[in-house]
């Protein structure tokens, strides 16, 4: 259907360090905004730094924001998470909410790069009672069994036959009334 | 459409992940990086690797604000010059004050170096993980509660958290890349500074939370098996008043056969206690004898899944007390005298 997936790297979900088993640590290192004092392309970037930025920086101490002024550049962010990957986003004439929305997107990253879920599960557990093999619920009957025999010769879950089911049928009709012939 | 592309920039040196978009290039903008990316490969080429440059050759760095981001980032309250000795590492110091007698200043740094703390900071690490492992596995013997230890306190392990919380670009060290025993001891040292600074009790959560989280996932029988299991378990039931463990063939498939596969049961007086499985008989026989001793240990492979967090709000006290008592090594635990040593 969708072709993202072809050149995107596949995995399973996973996190850096356990992290969220013993307590939850922001993986998000550090951030650069890179910006323009004068250029228009940069007026959204320059509204949330008016703004926003300080509650940013408040709300998650555990990242350091750099901010670098560049004349005649235009905007980004590099975002740089614990694990050693960097992310890169060109941020030229956002508006003050997209900057805000993006931000907030690194900020609940771990650096893991983007890849595609192979599933939403993982786990390190996968059986508990064990894995299934051919053993598994046999009849220790089984082991000291002469062949042929009665019951484990024959196939398991048979059912009746189709002859054995019309003698049963005969069988119910004589019993109910007697009187009539049977029916061949 | 936005993918994710990996873009070779050319002033880092690391690959950086673009969120890209579409865009309408000029023509001479692929020749041209083509052409930078030929040079490029020639220079590393000559200077053996890519150059690396460390964090704070950066413009956009500030060590106050890495170290306020660094505690903040743990949840963790320490001490300012505790934290910045636990990073300080004395090959930093030796390389500054020769660097500054070089150029003729007095050099009367007041730097202190992490050796202490590193040292105080690796013992009660130790201290820490014995414990929850005792409070965790209570049957099991003390031998493979040290292989458990061994494996947190590796080199890998720790260099591993080490790195995965930032310290590699707040520490101090003369060494670039930095190596792994100076990443093992800035780590020991932040432990003995938390301890420092905001007292044991959070300096254990912290190694619960950090270092022995890294036991998740790893299977603990791999770390450490009995050298005589048949013996081990003879002793046990015999210790235990049951009659003497009896192996039976239960299922076998294939005996003629490379893949020949053997299932053998150990029965004390008619009753099953466990099942191995082998490619001969001796091996199934022995695979049986160590399932059955991992269920006496309670590390089969459906034990109980390790507590982290917040469960163990309630073992906290517990954990405090075992630190200082070793389980039951491994020749006590199948003698006779062990009949009431449960914790």
């Amino acid at each position: 259907m969708s072709n993202s997936h072809l050149f995107l790297p596949s995995g399973f979900i996973r996190t850096p360090l356990q992290n969220g088993l013993g307590r939850y640590i922001p993986q998000l290192q550090r951030i650069t905004i890179k910006f323009c004092k004068s250029h228009g392309g940069s007026r959204g970037v320059r509204d949330f730094i008016e703004s926003d930025l300080m509650e940013f920086a408040k709300t998650n101490p555990g990242t350091v924001v750099y901010l670098k002024p560049r004349r005649h550049r235009s905007p980004c962010m590099v975002a740089e998470y614990l694990n050693g990957e960097r992310e890169y986003l060109s941020c030229h004439e956002f508006s003050r909410d997209e900057v805000y929305k993006w931000l907030s997107y690194m900020c609940t990253r771990s650096g893991i790069p983007v890849m595609r879920f192979r599933k939403y599960q993982h786990t390190d557990y996968p059986t508990i009672q064990g894995v299934w093999n051919p053993f598994t619920h046999q009849a220790p009957e089984i082991n000291v069994a002469e062949f042929p025999h009665e019951v484990l010769s024959k196939p398991i879950n048979h059912g009746p036959t189709a002859t054995e089911q019309l003698i049963e049928i005969f069988k119910k009709t004589q019993l109910e009334d007697p009187a009539n012939k049977p029916p061949n | 459409m936005v993918l994710d592309t990996v873009v070779y920039c050319s002033r880092l040196t690391a690959a950086v992940n673009v969120i890209s978009k579409r865009n309408f290039k000029a023509h001479w903008v692929a020749p041209t990086l083509r052409e930078l990316q030929r040079r490029k490969v020639i220079e590393e080429d000559r200077g053996g690797g890519p150059k690396i440059f460390h964090r704070s050759t950066f413009l956009e760095w500030n060590y106050d604000a890495e170290i306020f981001a660094f505690s903040n980032r743990l949840g963790e309250k320490f001490n300012d010059s505790s934290l910045r000795a636990a990073l300080t590492h004395k090959s930093y110091i030796e390389r500054e004050t020769a660097r500054l007698s070089d150029i003729g200043v007095e050099s009367n740094l007041q730097f202190q170096d992490n050796e202490a703390l590193a040292q105080k900071g690796g013992e009660i690490m130790s201290k820490f993980i014995n414990g929850y492992l005792r409070a965790v596995f209570t049957q099991v013997p003390e031998e493979l509660i040290r292989a458990m230890h061994d494996f947190l306190t590796s080199n890998p392990t720790l260099e591993t958290v080490a790195k995965h919380i930032g310290l590699g670009d707040l520490m101090l060290c003369a060494d670039f890349p930095c190596k792994t025993e100076t990443y093992v001891k800035s780590f020991k040292a932040v432990v003995a500074a938390l301890a420092e600074s905001s007292g044991e009790e959070r300096a254990r959560i912290f190694v619960q939370d950090l270092v022995i989280t890294q036991l998740y996932g790893q299977d603990v029988n791999e770390l450490w098996n009995p050298v005589d299991p048949i013996g081990n378990l003879t002793a046990i039931l015999k210790r235990e008043g049951k009659a003497e463990p009896e192996f039976r063939l239960i299922r076998q498939a294939g005996s003629n056969s490379i893949l020949a596969v053997y299932y053998v049961g150990v029965y004390s007086d008619k009753n099953f206690i466990s099942e191995g499985a082998g490619e001969s008989l001796e091996v199934a026989k022995e695979m049986a004898a160590r399932e059955a001793l991992k269920k006496f240990f309670h590390t089969e492979d459906s034990m109980r899944a390790l507590p982290f967090g917040r469960q163990l709000k309630n073992i906290q006290s517990k954990i405090a007390q075992l630190e200082n008592q070793p389980n039951v090594p491994l020749s006590e635990w199948i003698s006779p005298k062990i009949m009431s040593a449960v914790h």
